[in-house]
C-alpha cells in the first residue's frame, strides 16, 4: 500500500532560471541565469561558497520562491503543482522541527500537510529508521543537533516523495556522527531512486553521496564545475575532491579545504 | 531557532525570604507614618480583612464576575482584529491605530457616560475591563503570530499548503507563549477596569466598597480592598502562567516588541504616506464613532458626535470660553502627569537595574515585582493625596506609583531574558559587573523597558484624573466628574477627545524613541 503512495522520481529541468532579490531598492542577483538538468532518480551534490545561491536554489525549485526569469518544470509539471500533490520534500537547513510537537508528531504532521492519511506505523517505521526509536516521544529542544537533523529527514521521507530537496542536511553535525549519517541514511532514499538536491559545505560528502557534483560561482550563482560522482566508485574518489576543491577554490578565493 | 535563554531559578526560598522583608518594611512605613493615616500595615489589613471577611468575599465575587466577562470579551474582539491584522496585512495599520486610540479613552469620563448608557447594573464594569484588557492582548498576539521563524512556514509551503494551514499547523501555536503572556498583563488590567466602572455609581462590589471606605477616611479598610485586589489579580496572572506552562508554552522570547519598518501609529518618517495614514486613521476614528451612536440609537442628549465637540471647541460663539476652560484643566493635568509617569519610570527601571547587578535579589524579587503590578494602586489615591497635600506632590506621586511596579517588572523580566550564550561569554573573560550591564543587560532590557513605557501612557493619565477626580478637585478628572453631574456633555465628550488623542500622540512618541533607540543600540532585539 505504501507502494502505492509513492510518487515516481522526476526529472528536473530549469531553463534560463534567474532570481533577483531586491532588498529597498538594492537589487540582489542570486542566481543564474542557469540551464541545468538533473536526471531522474540521481543524486546530485550542489557545492559553492556560502551566500552564493544555493538555498535560493533549492527554494526555486520548491516554489517557495517565484523566478525572476526563466522557468522550472519537475516531470512535466510547475513546481506549485507538485508542492500541491506533496510530490517534493524539502529538508531545511535549520531543520524546522516544530519544538510543540514529539518527533513522531513532527513526522506525522508531513502526512498531515500532505493531506495523506495517518499512518502510525509508517511513521515509526522511518524514526526506527534513521535511530531515533527511543525518543519518539521526546521534544526537539531534548535532542541533540544530529538527532534533530535524522528526525527533519524521517518527516521527508515518510510522504514518499519522487524529489528530495536537502539544504545542508548534516550542517548542523560533527565529523564523526557526519560520517556515520553519510553512511547511513542516504541509503533509505538512493534505494528507491529518489531524485535528490543536496546542498552541502562539505567536499568529502559532495563526492561520496552523489551520482553528480555541481560547483557554484560565487553569487550570482553560476556552474563553474559539473563532476560525476563517486558514489559508487571509491578509488575515483581522491581525484574528485581534489578537483572540486580546485574549482571551488579557484572561483571563490578561498583556500581550498583538503 | 530561538536562543535559549537563562532560565528562571523556581527557587522559592529567596523570593520568600525577599516577601518577608517587605512585608517588615510595609508594617514599618506603616508604623512610621502612623499619624498621617495612609498607610495600613499588613496587621492592620489582616485584621479588616478577618472583620470585614463576609462582605469582601461577597464584593470580590461581584467586580470578580464583572472583570472576568469583559476579560472575555476583550480577548475575543482582540483575537478578531489580530486575526483581521493578519488576513489583511494591508489594514494592519490601521486597525493598531484605531485600536490604540479606544485604548487610550479616559475612563474617568467614559466611565460616567457609560453609566448613562447602561444605567444600573454591571454594563460600565464590564465595558471598561474589556477596553482596559484588549489592547495588550492584540498587541502580544501580533508579536507572536509575526515571530514565527520563516522555516516553520516554508515547512507548511513546501507541502503546498496556505495561510490556513499555516495558522492552524505553525502560527497559532507560535504565538501561544505570546496569547498567554497578553491574558497575563490584561488579567490584572480588567480587575482594575471593573473597579472603575463600580466608581461610577455601581451598587455593590469591591470598587463601591473601596470608595466608600475611601469617602469615610477608612485607612485600614481601603488598604483591605487594594490588597484583596491585588491578590486575586495575582492570582489570575500565576493562573495563566500556569495554563500556559501546562500547554507547553514557555515565557515568550520577546514580548511588545516594536516591528522594525515604522511604528504602527502612524508618524512614520516618511512623511507622504505618514500623513494619508494619519488621514485615514482620523476617519476611521469619527467612522467608528459616529457609527456606534447611530447603531447603538444614543440619545443625542447625551452621545454627543464629532459635529457636537467641532461646534463646542471651534464654531460655537462661546467656543472661546469652552476652549479656555478645557485647556486650563488639561495644563494642570499635563503638568502632573509628566513628571509622575517619568519618575515612575525612571524609579522602575533604576532599581531594575540596581537588582540584577546581584542576579540572586533579582530573581528573588521578580516574582514579587509581579505581584505588586497588580496592586490596583488608583484605589488608594485619595489617601495619597490626603497624606501629601492636595498640591502636585499628592498626584505626582500617585502616577509614579502606578508605573513603577509594572516598569520594575518589565525591565526586570527583560533582563533575565539576556541570552545565556552572550553572559556566558562575558563571564569567559571575566567581565565587571558593570560591563555586563552596558553591553549585555541593558540592551536585553531595552525593549521591555520601551514596551512598558508605551503601556505607561495610559495608565498615567487614568491615574492622574482619577486623583483629581476622586481627591484633588483640580484637572481634568475633577472638570470630567463635574460635568458627568452637571449634565454638560459637550464638555465631558471633548475632554475625552483631547485626553485620548494626547494618550495617543505621546505613545507615537515613546514609539518613534524606541525605534531610534533600539535601532542603535539593540537592532538585533527589533522584530522583523
Ligand atoms: N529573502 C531574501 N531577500 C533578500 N536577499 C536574499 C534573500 N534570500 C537570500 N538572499 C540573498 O541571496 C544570496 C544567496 O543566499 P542563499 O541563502 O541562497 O545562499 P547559500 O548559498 O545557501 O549560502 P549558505 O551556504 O551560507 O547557506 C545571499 O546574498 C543572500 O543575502
Ligand atoms: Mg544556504
Amino acid at each position: 500500500m505504501a507502494e502505492r503512495e509513492a510518487s515516481m522520481p522526476p526529472k528536473v529541468v530549469c531553463k534560463g532560471l534567474e532570481k533577483t532579490f531586491h532588498l529597498g531598492g538594492r537589487a540582489v542577483d542570486a542566481v543564474g541565469p542557469l540551464d541545468l538538468t538533473f536526471e531522474a532518480g540521481r543524486t546530485t551534490a550542489l557545492v559553492g561558497p556560502s551566500g552564493c545561491g544555493k538555498s535560493t536554489l533549492l527554494r526555486l525549485v520548491a516554489g517557495l520562491e517565484k523566478p525572476s526569469g526563466g522557468v522550472i518544470s519537475i516531470g512535466d509539471e510547475t513546481p506549485e503543482a507538485v508542492t500541491k500533490a506533496a510530490g517534493l520534500a524539502f529538508a531545511f537547513q535549520d531543520a524546522a522541527l516544530l519544538p510543540w510537537l514529539t518527533v513522531r508528531q513532527n513526522v506525522a504532521l508531513a502526512l498531515k500537510l500532505a493531506r495523506r492519511p495517518a499512518d502510525r506505523e509508517r511513521v515509526d517505521h522511518l524514526i526506527a529508521l534513521v535511530g531515533l526509536r527511543h525518543f519518539a516521544e521526546t521534544r526537539p529542544a531534548e535532542l541533540s543537533g544530529g538527532m534533530r537533523q535524522r528526525a527533519a529527514i524521517a518527516r521527508c521521507l515518510v510522504t514518499q516523495p519522487g524529489l528530495l530537496l536537502l539544504d545542508e542536511p548534516f550542517g548542523a553535525v560533527d565529523e564523526l556522527t557526519r560520517t556515520r549519517l553519510n553512511a547511513e541514511l542516504p541509503t533509505l532514499w538512493q534505494e528507491r531512486g529518489t531524485t535528490t538536491l543536496l546542498v552541502t559545505h562539505s567536499i568529502a560528502e559532495a563526492a561520496t553521496l552523489s551520482d553528480r557534483v555541481l560547483v557554484f560561482s560565487p553569487r550570482p550563482a553560476r556552474i563553474t564545475g559539473d563532476f560525476d560522482g563517486a558514489r559508487h566508485n571509491p578509488a575515483a574518489r581522491p581525484a574528485l575532491i581534489e578537483a572540486i576543491a580546485s574549482a571551488l577554490g579557484a572561483k571563490s578565493g578561498v583556500e581550498p579545504v583538503s | 531557532m530561538t536562543t535559549r535563554t537563562a532560565p528562571f531559578s523556581p527557587n522559592a526560598l529567596p523570593t520568600l525570604f525577599a516577601a518577608c522583608v517587605l512585608i517588615a518594611l510595609w508594617q514599618a512605613l506603616a508604623s512610621a507614618t502612623a499619624d498621617m493615616f495612609v498607610f495600613a500595615g499588613p496587621l492592620a489589613v489582616l485584621g479588616a480583612i478577618a472583620e470585614e471577611g463576609s462582605l469582601l468575599l461577597r464584593s470580590s465575587g461581584i467586580t470578580l464576575q464583572s472583570a472576568a466577562i469583559g476579560f472575555f470579551i476583550g480577548n475575543v474582539a482582540a483575537i478578531l482584529l489580530a486575526g483581521i491584522a493578519l488576513a489583511l496585512p494591508r489594514l494592519e495599520q490601521l486597525v493598531s491605530g484605531l485600536a490604540l486610540v479606544f485604548f487610550c479613552l479616559p475612563f474617568v469620563a467614559t466611565g460616567p457616560i457609560l453609566r448613562v448608557i447602561f444605567g444600573v447594573g454591571d454594563g460600565p464594569q464590564i465595558t471598561l475591563a474589556a477596553l482596559a484588557t484588549y489592547y495588550t492582548t492584540y498587541l502580544c498576539l501580533l508579536v507572536g503570530l509575526r515571530a514565527t521563524p520563516g522555516s516553520w512556514l516554508d515547512l507548511v509551503r513546501s507541502y503546498g499548503r496556505g495561510r490556513l494551514s499555516e495558522l492552524i499547523h505553525v502560527r497559532a501555536m507560535a504565538s501561544l507563549p505570546y496569547f498567554i503572556a497578553g491574558l497575563q498583563i490584561g488579567a490584572p488590567a480588567a480587575f482594575l477596569g471593573a473597579m472603575v466602572g463600580e466608581f461610577t455609581g455601581a451598587e455593590r462590589g469591591l470598587g463601591v466598597l473601596s470608595i466608600r471606605a475611601m469617602r469615610g477616611l477608612d485607612v485600614e479598610m481601603t488598604w483591605a480592598i487594594a490588597t484583596t485586589a491585588a491578590a486575586l489579580s495575582a492570582a489570575a496572572f500565576w493562573l495563566f502562567g500556569w495554563l500556559g506552562r501546562c500547554l507547553g508554552a514557555g515565557p515568550p522570547p520577546l514580548l511588545l516588541a516594536s516591528r522594525q519598518d515604522g511604528p504602527s501609529v502612524g508618524m512614520t518618517a516618511r512623511t507622504g504616506s505618514g500623513l494619508i495614514y494619519l488621514i485615514l486613521l482620523i476617519l476611521a476614528v469619527l467612522g467608528v464613532w459616529i457609527g456606534l451612536i447611530k447603531g447603538l440609537n444614543l440619545s443625542p442628549f447625551f452621545a454627543k458626535g464629532p459635529q457636537d465637540v467641532w461646534a463646542f471647541l471651534v464654531s460655537d460663539p462661546a467656543a472661546a470660553t469652552n476652549r479656555a476652560a478645557l485647556f486650563t484643566a488639561f495644563w494642570q493635568t499635563l503638568s502632573l502627569t509628566i513628571p509622575g509617569y517619568l519618575v515612575g519610570l525612571a524609579l522602575g527601571a533604576g532599581l531594575a537595574v540596581l537588582l540584577v547587578t546581584q542576579p540572586r535579589l533579582a530573581s528573588a524579587t521578580l516574582p514579587i515585582a509581579i505581584a505588586l503590578r497588580s496592586i490596583p494602586i488608583v484605589t488608594t489615591a485619595p489617601l495619597f493625596v490626603l497624606a501629601l497635600g492636595r498640591g502636585a506632590v499628592g498626584t505626582i506621586t500617585i502616577v509614579a506609583v502606578m508605573i513603577f511596579f509594572p516598569t520594575l517588572a518589565a525591565c526586570l523580566e527583560g533582563m533575565r531574558r539576556t541570552p545565556r550564550p552572550v553572559l556566558d561569554l562575558f563571564s569567559t573573560y571575566a567581565a565587571s559587573p558593570w560591563q555586563r550591564l552596558a553591553h549585555a543587560q541593558l540592551p536585553a532590557m531595552a525593549p521591555a523597558f520601551f514596551a512598558s513605557a508605551r503601556m505607561a501612557v495610559p495608565s498615567a493619565l487614568l491615574a492622574a484624573t482619577t486623583a483629581e477626580w476622586l481627591a484633588t478637585g483640580t484637572g481634568m478628572g475633577s472638570l470630567m466628574a463635574l460635568t458627568a453631574s452637571t449634565s454638560n456633555y459637550n464638555l465631558l465628550w471633548s475632554a475625552i477627545v483631547v485626553l485620548a488623542v494626547t494618550a495617543s500622540l505621546i505613545y507615537a512618541l515613546v514609539h518613534i524613541l524606541e525605534q531610534r533607540v533600539l535601532h542603535t543600540f539593540a537592532s538585533e532585539q527589533l522584530v522583523q
